[in-house]
C-alpha cells in the first residue's frame, strides 16, 4: 500500500494535468502581463522596450483617464461595502431567525446572482430606456414626469450603472451571511434570551462576532469584485458617455482592442491584479486587528 | 485494461494542452502548372451589408472566368472583423486576400511586413485604375492594396422641409445655410440630425466644417501627422460647430441615439439635413426619397482658405494580399479582378462611387448617386475620414475629443490644445 | 468557526419560538415581500415583454401580462438571432469544461490526499492561490498565445481557460470530500490487486458524486455566464456563446424588444429551471466556493 502510494511516476501523472493548466493559464500570464507592460506594442508589430513609460503615462495622461476610472471603481467598492453589505446583513439577520418561509425568501433573493450579467445588463438597458423604459413609464404613471430623464446620460450614468451591480449581488452576500448565522448554535441565542438580552444585543454580541470570518470574506469579495467589475458596465455603457462610467477593466479592453495598445492594456491588467491582492491583504489585516481588540 | 484506459485519458488530457503547439502547416505547396489553386478571402460583406450583392456578383464572375482557381470566401460583421483580422495578422495566419480599410489600418499591417506589395500587378491595370485612387494604399512609394469604391461625406437635404421655409434649393453659401437653419428652427423643424452615440457620425459634420474653414491641405497635413493640431482655424471651426449646436440646429436627443435611429428619423422627415457618407444614397433611393432629397457638399465658410470641391472622403474599402500567401502573385491578380467587379456592381447598386474608371453603362444609377458622382468629378482635393487616416490609438484619442466637442464639454481651443498634447 | 455545511440541518431544529411580537412580524414580512418584488419584478417583466409586440411594450400595456402571446418572438430570436446555435455552443463548452475540471481536479486531489510525498502541502497551497487570481491577469497573454496558435474562434479558446479558472474550486471541494473517505477502502482494494489507477477509477471516483455535483454546478454557472473571455476570444458567429450572442443580437435589433426579450429568456431559463429543482445544492456550492476561498 505504502509503496503504491509513494510511486513518484504515478504522483506526477496524477498531478501533472492540473499543474500544467495552473502554471500555464493562471500563473505564467501574470508575469507575462508584467513583462508586456514594459513595452510599446500594437499586438502584431515590433515590441519596443520603454521601461515604465506605460505606468507614467497611465497616471498622467488625461486622454486615458485611468485615475478617473480607478476612482469610479473605488467609489463602487465604497458603495458596495457601505450599502450592499449592510443591506445583505440586515436581510440575513432577519431571515436567519427561523421564520416561516425563510427558505423561500432566501431562494428568491438569490435568483439575480444566477442570471447572466449580460441578461441583467440588457434588462436594465430596457428598464432605463428613455422613451419606452419601465422606469420612466413608472415615474410618468405616478405623476412625476419631471423626474423622467435619459438615465444613461452623462450626469446619471454612473449611478444608473451602479444600481444593478449592487442589486445583483445583495443576494450573494446575504446567502453567505445567512449560512454563517445559521451555523451559530441555537443554544447560544437561547441562553442569551434567557439572560434577558434584547434582539439587537443578541445580534451585536453573539451573531456578529461569530460570523466575522464571513463578513471578512464578503468585504474582500465586494471590494475586489468592484475593482474588477466589467460585465454590467460593458453591457450598459461600455464606459461611456464620455468616460463617465469608465472603470479599469473597460479601459483595459478599449486599450487592447480599440487602440491596439497591448503594452498599455497589460499595464492596466497588471495594476489590477496588484490592487486586488493588496486590498485583500489590507482587509484581512483590518479584520485581524479587530479580533485582537 | 482499466489501467491502460486511464493512462490514455491522462495522456489525452495533456495532449489537449500540448496540442496548442502544433502549427497547421500541413498543406503541401503546389507548383502551379495545371493544378487548381486554392485561394481564401475574408471580407465584411455579410448578408445584411449593402455591399453583399456586389461581392457575390463579382466573385461569381471571377469564378466563371477562372475555373483553375478555387476561391473560398467568408464575410464577418464589421466590428468583429477588425478583431479577427488583427488576430490573423498577429498569428501570420491571414487569408490570401483580405478586406481592409486603407491608410492607417492597412499601414500597420504593412509596417509589420505582412502585406504583399502589388506594384507589378498594378502596372497591368494602371490604365483602368487612376493613380490618384491608389494614394491611400501607397506606403514608402509602394502599393499594397487595391481599392474598390469610394465615398464622401454629403449633406443630404430634405427639400420638402426646406420648401416650408422658402428654399427651393440647397443653400449654397454658409450665410444662406445659417439663415435657412434659423428659419427652420423658428418653424419648429430640427435642421440637423446627428448620432452622438457613434462618434464617427459627429466627425462627418466636424471634419466638413474644419475643412471648409481651414482648407483641405491643412486638414490633410494634420491627419497625416505633418502639421500640428495647434491651428487657429481648427479652433475657430470647432467654435462654429458648437455655435450651431447652441443655436439648437441639432436634435438634442441625437446624443443618445445610434446612427440607424438618426437615419430613420431623417427618412421619416424629422430633420431637414443629414450629413453622412454617400453610401446612404442607395438606402434613400430604396426608401423612395430620390426626388425628395438632394445631396450637396457643405458650403464654404472661409473662402480665403477653402473652396468648393474640397471634400471629406476617398477610397477606403480595399482588398489586400497576405505576404504569407503561397500564391501571392495569383492572389494579387485575383484581388484586382475581384475589386474591379465589386467596384462595378457596387457603383451600379448605388453603394458608392467607382475607384475604377467605368467602362460600362451606368445611366441607370439612382439620381442621388449620380449627383454625388458630379460632385466628385468636380472635386479638387479629398481628405480621408480622420478615424481612417489616423492609426488606431490616435484615431481613438481624436474620437474622444470629438465626442467631448459634441457634448460641449470643451471648446475649440481646448480641443486643439488637447489634441496637440495627446496625439503622437 | 462552526462547520458551515450544516446550515440546512440546523434549520430543522424548531426555532420558531425565537420570534416574539406579532405586530413587528407583519412589518418584517412586508419588508421581505418588497425585497422579493424588487428581485423578481425585472425578471417577470423580461418574461412578459418577450411575448409582446413593440406596440404593447411601448404602449399602455407596459407591465401587464401580454394580451396577445407572441411566441413568434422566440422563433425570430432562434432564426434571425441564431440563438439556438449559441445555446448549443454554451452547453457544449460548459459540458466539456465540467468534464475536464472534474477529471483533472479529481486526479490532482487524489495525488494530494492519498499519496505520501514531500511538498504536497505546498502544492495544495499553490492550487488554492488560484482562487484569488482574477481573470484579467491572463487576458492579454492568453489572447496573444491563442492568436499566435490561431486558436481564437475555436471552442478550446474558451474551454482551456475556463477549465483552468474553475480548477482551484474543483480541487478545493474534492479535497474536502476525499479526505473523508477512509483509507481502509484503498487498502482493501490494494489487497484485491488494484493499482493506483484502479483504486482511483473503481473506488474513489464513484464515491465522489456529491463533490462532482457541487463542482459541476459551480463550473457550469461560471461558463454559462462568462463574458470577458468570450467577447474577446470569439468573434465569429459559429462559435459564439450565449452571452456574446445575446449582446450581438441586441446591438443589431436595437428597436425590436420582443425578440431580444426572447433571447434573454432563452439564456436564463435553463439556470432558473435547474435552480427550481436544486436550489439547495446550488446555494451550497456557492457557499463552499466562497467560504473556503
Amino acid at each position: 500500500m505504502k509503496k503504491l502510494y509513494s510511486n513518484k511516476l504515478t504522483i506526477i501523472l496524477f498531478i501533472l494535468p492540473a499543474l500544467l493548466l495552473f502554471a500555464l493559464i493562471l500563473f505564467a500570464p501574470i508575469f507575462v502581463s508584467g513583462y508586456y507592460s514594459l513595452f510599446d506594442w500594437n499586438g502584431f508589430g515590433k515590441m519596443n522596450f520603454i521601461g515604465i513609460e506605460n505606468y507614467k503615462e497611465l497616471f498622467t495622461s488625461n486622454s486615458i483617464g485611468f485615475l478617473k476610472a480607478l476612482g469610479n471603481a473605488l467609489l463602487l467598492a465604497l458603495l458596495s461595502v457601505g450599502v450592499q453589505l449592510p443591506l445583505a446583513l440586515g436581510l440575513a439577520l432577519l431571515l436567519g431567525k427561523g421564520r416561516k418561509g425563510e427558505r423561500a425568501f432566501l431562494s428568491i433573493y438569490f435568483v439575480p446572482v444566477l442570471i447572466s450579467t449580460v441578461v441583467i445588463g440588457q434588462l436594465w438597458l430596457k428598464i432605463y430606456n428613455s422613451s419606452y423604459g419601465i422606469l420612466n413609464a413608472f415615474l410618468r404613471s405616478i405623476g412625476l414626469d419631471n423626474l423622467t430623464r435619459i438615465w444613461l446620460d452623462r450626469d446619471t450614468a454612473l449611478g444608473a450603472t451602479f444600481v444593478p451591480i449592487l442589486w445583483q449581488y445583495v443576494g450573494y452576500h446575504m446567502l453567505l451571511m445567512y449560512a454563517g448565522i445559521k451555523s451559530v448554535p441555537v443554544q447560544y441565542r437561547e441562553a442569551a434570551m434567557i439572560d434577558g438580552a434584547k434582539e439587537g444585543q443578541i445580534n451585536r454580541y453573539i451573531i456578529l462576532p461569530c460570523i466575522k470570518p464571513i463578513l471578512k470574506i464578503s468585504t474582500i469579495f465586494a471590494v475586489t469584485g468592484s475593482l474588477k467589475s466589467f460585465d454590467l458596465i460593458y453591457v450598459l455603457t461600455n464606459g461611456g458617455p464620455l468616460h463617465a462610467t469608465e472603470v479599469p477593466s473597460t479601459l483595459m479592453i478599449s486599450m487592447l482592442f480599440l487602440r491596439n495598445r497591448y503594452g498599455m492594456g497589460s499595464t492596466i491588467a497588471f495594476l489590477l491584479i496588484i490592487l486586488c491582492f493588496a486590498f485583500a491583504l489590507i482587509i484581512g489585516r483590518m479584520f485581524k486587528d479587530k479580533e485582537e481588540d | 485494461m482499466k489501467k491502460v484506459i486511464a493512462l490514455l485519458l491522462a495522456m489525452v488530457m495533456m495532449m489537449s494542452l500540448v496540442a496548442c503547439g502544433k502549427s497547421s502547416s500541413d498543406e503541401t505547396s503546389k507548383d502551379g502548372s495545371s493544378e487548381t489553386i486554392d485561394l481564401t478571402m475574408w471580407c465584411i460583406a455579410t448578408e445584411s451589408d449593402s455591399n453583399r450583392h456586389a461581392y457575390e456578383a463579382s466573385i461569381a464572375d471571377f469564378k466563371a472566368a477562372h475555373p483553375e482557381i478555387n476561391l473560398t470566401w467568408e464575410a464577418t460583421q464589421n466590428q468583429e472583423y477588425k478583431t479577427k483580422i488583427k488576430a490573423a495578422v498577429a498569428a501570420n495566419e491571414m487569408p490570401d486576400i483580405f478586406f481592409t480599410w486603407s491608410c492607417a489600418f492597412l499601414g500597420e499591417f504593412v509596417d509589420a511586413g505582412r502585406v504583399y506589395c502589388v506594384d507589378d500587378v498594378y502596372a497591368q491595370y494602371a490604365s483602368e485604375l487612376p493613380e490618384v485612387m491608389m494614394g491611400n494604399v501607397k506606403f514608402d512609394g509602394k502599393y499594397y492594396g487595391v481599392p474598390t469604391t469610394l465615398n464622401i461625406v454629403g449633406m443630404f437635404s430634405n427639400m420638402e422641409l426646406l420648401k416650408e421655409v422658402g428654399y427651393d434649393e440647397v443653400p449654397a453659401t454658409y450665410e444662406e445655410l445659417i439663415e435657412c437653419c434659423d428659419a427652420l428652427v423658428a418653424q419648429g423643424i430640427i435642421p440637423f440630425g446627428c448620432s452622438g452615440k457613434e462618434t464617427w457620425c459627429v466627425t462627418e459634420y466636424l471634419e466638413s466644417i474644419i475643412e471648409k474653414t481651414a482648407g483641405a491641405s491643412v486638414l490633410n497635413d494634420i491627419f497625416a501627422g505633418n502639421a500640428s493640431w495647434d491651428n487657429d482655424d481648427v479652433a475657430k471651426a470647432v467654435g462654429i460647430f458648437q455655435e450651431m449646436i447652441d443655436k439648437n440646429y441639432f436634435d438634442p436627443e441625437g446624443i443618445a441615439l445610434s446612427n440607424d435611429e438618426v437615419k430613420a428619423n431623417f427618412i421619416a422627415g424629422k430633420y431637414a439635413f443629414y450629413m453622412n457618407g454617400t453610401w446612404n444614397c442607395a438606402d434613400f433611393d430604396k426608401a423612395g426619397l430620390s426626388d425628395k432629397i438632394q445631396v450637396a457638399e457643405f458650403p464654404v465658410i472661409d473662402s480665403s482658405k477653402s473652396k468648393l470641391g474640397e471634400l471629406i472622403g476617398g477610397p477606403s474599402d480595399t482588398l489586400a494580399v497576405a505576404a504569407s500567401s503561397k500564391n501571392a502573385k495569383v492572389a494579387a491578380e485575383s484581388a484586382f479582378e475581384i475589386a474591379k467587379g465589386i467596384c462595378r456592381y457596387g457603383y451600379l447598386d448605388g453603394n458608392g462611387l467607382p475607384a475604377w474608371t467605368p467602362d460600362y453603362d451606368y445611366s441607370s444609377i439612382n439620381s442621388l448617386t449620380q449627383s454625388v458622382a458630379d460632385i466628385v468629378a468636380n472635386s479638387s482635393q479629398m481628405v480621408l475620414f480622420g478615424d481612417t487616416a489616423m492609426a488606431a490609438d490616435n484615431a481613438n484619442i481624436y474620437l474622444d475629443y470629438v465626442s467631448q466637442i459634441y457634448s460641449s464639454v470643451i471648446n475649440g481651443q481646448e480641443f486643439v490644445d488637447g489634441l496637440t498634447k495627446d496625439i503622437k | 468557526m462552526v462547520k458551515l455545511n450544516d446550515i440546512f440541518v440546523n434549520r430543522n431544529k424548531k426555532s420558531g419560538n425565537l420570534v416574539k411580537s406579532k405586530g413587528k412580524e407583519v412589518w418584517v414580512y412586508i419588508l421581505f415581500g418588497i425585497w422579493a418584488l424588487i428581485n423578481l419584478f425585472p425578471i417577470y417583466w423580461m418574461f412578459t415583454f418577450s411575448l409582446k409586440s413593440n406596440g404593447e411594450i411601448f404602449g399602455e400595456n407596459v407591465a401587464g401580462l401580454p394580451r396577445e402571446w407572441l411566441w413568434s418572438n422566440y422563433k425570430r430570436a432562434m432564426a434571425v438571432g441564431n440563438i439556438g446555435r449559441y445555446f448549443a455552443n454554451s452547453v457544449f463548452i460548459a459540458i466539456v469544461t465540467i468534464v475536464i475540471v472534474m477529471l483533472v481536479s479529481l486526479m490532482a486531489t487524489f495525488a494530494l490526499t492519498r499519496f505520501i510525498w514531500k511538498g504536497r502541502k505546498q502544492m495544495n497551497k499553490f492550487f488554492m492561490l488560484g482562487l484569488t487570481i482574477p481573470i484579467h491577469a491572463s487576458i492579454v497573454p492568453i489572447y496573444v498565445i491563442l492568436s499566435k496558435l490561431s486558436l481564437l474562434n475555436t471552442y478550446s479558446a474558451l474551454i482551456i481557460p475556463y477549465s483552468a479558472f474553475s480548477l482551484a474550486m474543483g480541487i478545493l471541494v474534492c479535497t474536502g470530500f476525499m479526505q473523508d473517505l477512509p483509507m481502509e477502502l484503498d487498502e482493501a482494494a490494494c489487497i484485491d490487486g488494484c493499482g493506483a489507477w484502479g483504486i482511483f477509477f473503481r473506488i474513489i471516483v464513484p464515491l465522489m458524486k456529491p463533490a462532482v455535483a457541487t463542482v459541476s454546478i459551480y463550473t457550469f454557472l461560471q461558463c454559462w455566464n462568462e463574458l470577458m473571455f468570450s467577447t474577446i476570444f470569439i468573434s465569429d458567429s459559429t462559435h459564439k456563446t450565449l452571452p456574446v450572442g445575446v449582446q450581438a443580437l441586441s446591438g443589431q435589433y436595437m428597436t425590436e424588444w420582443g425578440p431580444i426579450g426572447a433571447a434573454l429568456v432563452i439564456a436564463t431559463f435553463p439556470t432558473l429551471i435547474f435552480y427550481a429543482f436544486f436550489s439547495k445544492r446550488i446555494q451550497e456550492s456557492f457557499i463552499t466556493g466562497a467560504i473556503k476561498g
